[in-house]
C-alpha cells in the first residue's frame, strides 16, 4: 500500500507486508526453477548416465545438445518457417481484429449484438473440437500441406476474444470524439487509422504480443496440416525430438530453449503493460 | 462491479442521437472493415461446427466420399471402452484441475496485487510458464518427470537409498503408473494458469479501495473481508473464468497427454477426449467417428455453459447491475 | 474547552516521500462539529485518514476520547467514517450495509438488524432497507452511509466531503439535515470540505488548512470577521477579499491604526462604497449581475484590481469612471511579508 515512508508506522501493516513479501518469494521459488532447470538441462552433455543427485549447474557445461538439436531436428529450417508464418499472420491478425473491433463499436447496435454473440459462441468452442471439420474444409480446398492453414486463424484475429477486446477499447473512447470526426467528415477508415487506433496503442501492443506468442507456439495446426518436413514449424520440429531416448534429454531441452526464447522475449517486453503497479494519487 | 459510481456505462460510440450511426457510405465502409473477421468467424468456426454435425452421421475416411451412417457412430461410441475412459478422464480432469487452477490463480492474485517488495517479480514469475510454447513446456516436463533422469525424482530420492525416498518409499512413477500420470498432467496444468491470474489480478485491483478502508474501520478480520467483500465482489469474474477454464481444459490436456504421457500409461490412463479425437481422426482416419466424439465434446461444453449461465443468473438476482 | 473528543498533537504525515501534514495540532471538543476547510491538496483528507488510522503518522500522537490511539489499528479506534464516494458495499442490501460493522464484531444477527433499522430511521432511509446501493440515488446513498456511520455509536464521526457528490439543491438540504442530526445526537464530528459556504453554515468551529499546516482555528464568525492570515481572508468569502498595499492609491476613510511600513490592507467587496463621491478614482472593467447583487470589477489608477458588491439597481455602467470608498472599520491589516493579521 502506501507505507513507503520512513519513521514509526503504527499500523500492523508492516507485519502484513513482510508476510506478503515472503509469499512473493515463495511464488518465485515455485515458478522459476522449472525454467532454470530447462536451461541447465539443455547445457548438459548428452548421452551421460543419470546423475544420482540433482544438479543445478551441469558438469561439464556443454553446448553439444544445441548442436545436435539443430542437426537432428532441422531446427533452422523450421525456425525460418515459424518466422515466416509469424511475419504474415501476426500483423494480419492484429489488423483484422482492430478493423473488426472498430466496426463493431460504430455499427448499429443490433448488428453489433449479433456479431458479439456469435463471437462469444465461437469462444466457447474448444479448438480441438474443430480439428476434424477444419481439416476436411482445408483438404477440400487443397490447402493441406501448405502454410496457409497456419496463417488462416489470423482472419479470426487469432481469437475472437481479441476482437472483443478491441471492440471494448474503441467503445470506451468518448462518444464526442466520434461525433467530432463525423462533423469533420472523416471516413470510418480514416477515423480508425488517424484517431482511434493511436488512442488504444497499449491495447495494440498487448494484443500483438499475445498474438505473436499464440502463433509462435501453435502446435496443433502444424501437426495436422503439414507433413512435408521442409514446411515444419518449430513446435512441430520439436516434436520429433521428443521421440529421442531419455539419455538425450539435453538435445530436446536445447530445442525447447530455442523455441521458448522468442516467445519469452516478447512476453518480457509486453508484461510491463499489464503487470505494472498503479500508483494511487490521493487528494 | 463499480461500487456505487453514479456514471452509468458509457454510451456506445455511435452517439445518443444517431442509433444507426453514420450515413450509407460510412456504413458500407464499416461493413467492409468487419468483413474479413466475419469470413473468418463463419469459415473457421461456425461452418466447421456445422460440418462436424453433418460428419458425425457419416462414415468418412477422406478417400471415399462420406457415406450416411445414421446413428452408427454414436452407438459405437457408447460401446467403445476407450471412448468411455477418455470421457471419464476428461470430466475428472475438469472437475479436479479447473477448481485447483482457479483457486491457485485467485490465491496468487490476492497475494500479489499489492505493491510489496518482490511482488512484481513474483507476478512475472507466475506468468512465465504461460508464455512458454506448449510443446517446449511438454518437453520440459517429459524430462522433469522422467523416473530415472528427471530432477523431480532426483530431489525426492535425496537422503534415501537404492532409489527410494528418504521415507523408504518408491518415488512416484509419473509416466508409468496410471494414478501418478494423471496427477502429473494436473500438476503440469497448474503452472499455466497465467491468463486466469492476470484477469483476477486486474479484477482485484479494480475493486474500490475505500470499501476496504471502510472494512478496516469496522475492524473486520481478514477472513471476514475475504468472505463478505472480496469473494462476493469477484464472484462474477470467478464464475466466468471457471467456465472458460472448463472449456479450455478440453484442449490444454492435449499437448501434455500427447507429448508427455502419449495417452498412457496403459490402459489409456491419460487419454482425454481431445487426444481421442485426434487419434481416431488423424491416426486411424475414422473422421466420421471422430466427428461424433467431437460432437459429444461440444455438448459437454454446452452443458458447462448452461450450468454456469444458470449460476450467474441466480447470482444476478442478488446483485443487480 | 470541554473534554476533548479527538486530539491531534503535533501530527505529521507523509505520502510516499512527500510530507503532507506538518505538525498539526488540533483539538475537537466532545460533542463539537469541527469543519476542516481548505483547497484541494491541502491535506484535509489526510487529517481524517490519520485520525481513523488509515494513514500512519510520521510524528506526533492521536488521542480519541482520552485514549492514545496512535499505535492502534483502525478497527480498535471506535471511529466511523463517511467516505466521499460513500464506500457502500455494492453486493449487500442497505440493511446489510448498515449492520456490517456490527456483524463483523459478532453482534447477534437480530440485534444488529434492529439497530440498523433504528439508525436508518434516524437518517430517514428506513424505507430503503431491502434495496441495494446500485438502486439508490445519490442522496439516498448519502443517507445510508450516514446510517452506517452512526449505527455503532462511535466516539468520533469522520466525514470526508460527504456532500460533494450531490447536486446543489440536495447539498443545501443535506447540509441542514446533517447539522440537525449533529444537534440531535450530540456527537463529535469532524467534517472535511473545500466549500466555504458549507463550512460557515455547518461548523461549530472551522479549522482552515493550507499546504498541510493549520492557518486558523475559530468559530465561523471569527474566521469571517478576523481572518488570521491573508490566505484565510481570501479563501473564505466570494468574491474574495480585496487586497491592496497599505500606502497605495486607496486610503480608507476614518482614523487609521498604527501601521508598519510593509502592510497590506484587505476589505470585502461588500465594504466597498461607490456612491460616496470621494475615494480613489477607478474605471469599471466589467460587471456580473447575480440577481439582486452585482459584482463590479474595477481597476484603480496604477492598475490594481478591486471588486465591489453593489445592489443591481445601482450598478454603474461598464467603462464608467467611479470613486472607490472604504472605511477603516471595515478594513483588515496584514503584514505584507508573513501575511499574518496585524490589526484591528
Amino acid at each position: 500500500m502506501r507505507g513507503r515512508n520512513r519513521g514509526p508506522s503504527p499500523l500492523p501493516e508492516r507485519a502484513a507486508r513482510l508476510w506478503r513479501s515472503l509469499g512473493a518469494a515463495f511464488v518465485i521459488l515455485v515458478f522459476v526453477p522449472p525454467l532454470l532447470l530447462l536451461v541447465s538441462g539443455s547445457l548438459t552433455e548428452p548421452g551421460l548416465p543419470p546423475s544420482p543427485t540433482p544438479q543445478l549447474v551441469p558438469d561439464p557445461v556443454s553446448t553439444a545438445g544445441y548442436e545436435r538439436a539443430l542437426d537432428l531436428g532441422g531446427l533452422l529450417r523450421a525456425s525460418l518457417n515459424s518466422v515466416l508464418v509469424a511475419v504474415v499472420a501476426v500483423p494480419l491478425s492484429v489488423l483484422v481484429a482492430s478493423l473488426a473491433g472498430f466496426a463493431l463499436a460504430r455499427l448499429a447496435p443490433r448488428t453489433t449484438a449479433v456479431v458479439v454473440a456469435a463471437s462469444l459462441v465461437a469462444l466457447m468452442v474448444p479448438p480441438t473440437a474443430l480439428l476434424v471439420p477444419r481439416f476436411a474444409i482445408f483438404r477440400f480446398l487443397g490447402l493441406t500441406d501448405t502454410l496457409v492453414p497456419l496463417i488462416a486463424p489470423a482472419l479470426l484475429g487469432t481469437s475472437p476474444l481479441y476482437v472483443l477486446v478491441y471492440y471494448l477499447a474503441f467503445r470506451a473512447l468518448p462518444a464526442d470524439l466520434y461525433d467530432a470526426c463525423q462533423v469533420e467528415d472523416l471516413s470510418p477508415v480514416r477515423t480508425w487509422w488517424q484517431v482511434a487506433l493511436p488512442l488504444v496503442r497499449p491495447v495494440t501492443a498487448g494484443l500483438t504480443a499475445l498474438t505473436f506468442i499464440l502463433t509462435w507456439s501453435n502446435f496443433l495446426d502444424p501437426l495436422i496440416y503439414v507433413y512435408d518436413r521442409d514446411l515444419f514449424t518449430l513446435p512441430l520440429a520439436l516434436r520429433s525430438l521428443s521421440l529421442l531416448d531419455p539419455t538425450n534429454f539435453p538435445v530436446f531441452l536445447a530445442g525447447a530453449v530455442i523455441a521458448t526464447l522468442p516467445a519469452l522475449g516478447v512476453f518480457v517486453l509486453a508484461q510491463r503493460r499489464f503487470l505494472h503497479d498503479h500508483s494511487d494519487p490521493r487528494e | 462491479m463499480s461500487a456505487g459510481s453514479e456514471a452509468g456505462p458509457r454510451a456506445p460510440g455511435t452517439g445518443a442521437g444517431s442509433p444507426a450511426g453514420p450515413d450509407a457510405r460510412s456504413r458500407r465502409q464499416l461493413a467492409l472493415m468487419l468483413a474479413p473477421y466475419l469470413a473468418g468467424l463463419v469459415g473457421l468456426v461456425l461452418l466447421p461446427a456445422l460440418v462436424t454435425l453433418a460428419l458425425a452421421f457419416t462414415h468418412y475416411d477422406l478417400v471415399r466420399p462420406p457415406a450416411w451412417a445414421g446413428f452408427d457412430n454414436f452407438t459405437a461410441l457408447v460401446e467403445d471402452p476407450i471412448f468411455r475412459i477418455a470421457l471419464t478422464n476428461t470430466v475428472v480432469f475438469a472437475v479436479v484441475a479447473v477448481p485447483l487452477r482457479v483457486l491457485l490463480a485467485l490465491g496468487l492474485a490476492l497475494l500479489l496485487h499489492r505493491r510489496t517488495p518482490g511482488a512484481g517479480t513474483a507476478r512475472a514469475a507466475a506468468l512465465l510458464p504461460t508464455a512458454v510454447p506448449e510443446i517446449a513446456y511438454g518437453l520440459l516436463w517429459l524430462w522433469l518427470l522422467n523416473p530415472l533422469y528427471g530432477p523431480i525424482n532426483q530431489v525426492l530420492r535425496v537422503g534415501g537409498e537404492n532409489g527410494l525416498t528418504a521415507l523408504g518409499r518408491t518415488p512416484p512413477q509419473w509416466l508409468t503408473d496410471p494414478t501418478d500420470a494423471r496427477a502429473a498432467i494436473i500438476l503440469v496444468s497448474l503452472f499455466t494458469m497465467g491468463e486466469t491470474f492476470v484477469v483476477l489480478l486486474a479484477a482485484r485491483r479494480a475493486l474500490p479501495r475505500d470499501v476496504y478502508e471502510m472494512a478496516a474501520i469496522e475492524d473486520a478480520t481478514g477472513w471476514d473481508v475475504f468472505r463478505r467483500i472480496t469473494l462476493p465482489l469477484m464472484a462474477p469474474v470467478l464464475a466466468l473464468l471457471a467456465l472458460r477454464d472448463a472449456i479450455a481444459s478440453l484442449h490444454f490436456t492435449f499437448v501434455s497427454a500427447f507429448v508427455v504421457t502419449d495417452g498412457g500409461p496403459p490402459p489409456y490412463a491419460t487419454t482425454y477426449l481431445s487426444l481421442f479425437v485426434y487419434q481416431t481422426g488423424f491416426e486411424y482416419l475414422r473422421y466420421g467417428y471422430a466427428a461424433a466424439a467431437t460432437l459429444v465434446m461440444m455438448v459437454l461444453t454446452l452443458a458447462a455453459v448452461l450450468v454456469q449461465w444458470r449460476l450467474v443468473r441466480r447470482y444476478r438476482r442478488f446483485y443487480p447491475r | 474547552m470541554s473534554e476533548a473528543g479527538l486530539v491531534l498533537d503535533g501530527v505529521s504525515a507523509a505520502y510516499r516521500t512527500e510530507t503532507v501534514l506538518h505538525e498539526v495540532d488540533l483539538a475537537v471538543a466532545r460533542g463539537e462539529l469541527l469543519v476542516v476547510l481548505g483547497p484541494s491538496g491541502a491535506g484535509k483528507s489526510t487529517v481524517l485518514r490519520v485520525a481513523a488510522g488509515l494513514e500512519p503518522v510520521t510524528a506526533g500522537r492521536v488521542r480519541i476520547a482520552g485514549r492514545d490511539v496512535t499505535d492502534q489499528r483502525p478497527g480498535l479506534r471506535n471511529v466511523s467514517m463517511v467516505f466521499q464516494s460513500y464506500a457502500l458495499f455494492p453486493h449487500l442490501t442497505v440493511a446489510e450495509n448498515i449492520a456490517f460493522g456490527l456483524e463483523v464484531r459478532d453482534t447477534p444477527h437480530r440485534v444488529a438488524r434492529e439497530r440498523a433499522r433504528a439508525a436508518a430511521e434516524t437518517v430517514g432511509c428506513a424505507g430503503l432497507l431491502d434495496r441495494r446501493p446500485g438502486q439508490l440515488s445519490g442522496g439516498e446513498r448519502q443517507r445510508v452511509a450516514l446510517a452506517r456511520a452512526l449505527v455503532r455509536e462511535p466516539d468520533v464521526f469522520l466525514l470526508d466531503e460527504p456532500l460533494s457528490n450531490l447536486d446543489l439543491a440536495l447539498r443545501v438540504e443535506m447540509r441542514a439535515e446533517l447539522r440537525a442530526l449533529h444537534d440531535r445526537l450530540g456527537a463529535t464530528m469532524v467534517h472535511v470540505t473545500h466549500d466555504q459556504t458549507e463550512a460557515l453554515v455547518l461548523a461549530d468551529r472551522i479549522a482552515v488548512l493550507r499546504d498541510g499546516r493549520i492557518e486558523q482555528v475559530g468559530t465561523p464568525e471569527e474566521i469571517w470577521r478576523t481572518p488570521a492570515t491573508v490566505f484565510v481572508a481570501r479563501f473564505v468569502g466570494s468574491p474574495a477579499m480585496n487586497l491592496l498595499p497599505a500606502g497605495g492609491p486607496l486610503q480608507p476613510a476614518g482614523d487609521p491604526p498604527a501601521l508598519p511600513v510593509e502592510a497590506q490592507i484587505g476589505f470585502r467587496p461588500e465594504a466597498v462604497n461607490l456612491d460616496t463621491g470621494h475615494g480613489a478614482p477607478a474605471i469599471v472593467d466589467r460587471i456580473e449581475v447575480v440577481g439582486e447583487d452585482a459584482y463590479v470589477y474595477l481597476t484603480l489608477e496604477g492598475g490594481k484590481p478591486v471588486v465591489a458588491r453593489v445592489p443591481t439597481t445601482r450598478r454603474p455602467d461598464r467603462g464608467a469612471a467611479v470613486r472607490v470608498g472604504v472605511r477603516w472599520t471595515d478594513t483588515h491589516v496584514f503584514d505584507a511579508t508573513s501575511g499574518r493579521r496585524l490589526a484591528p
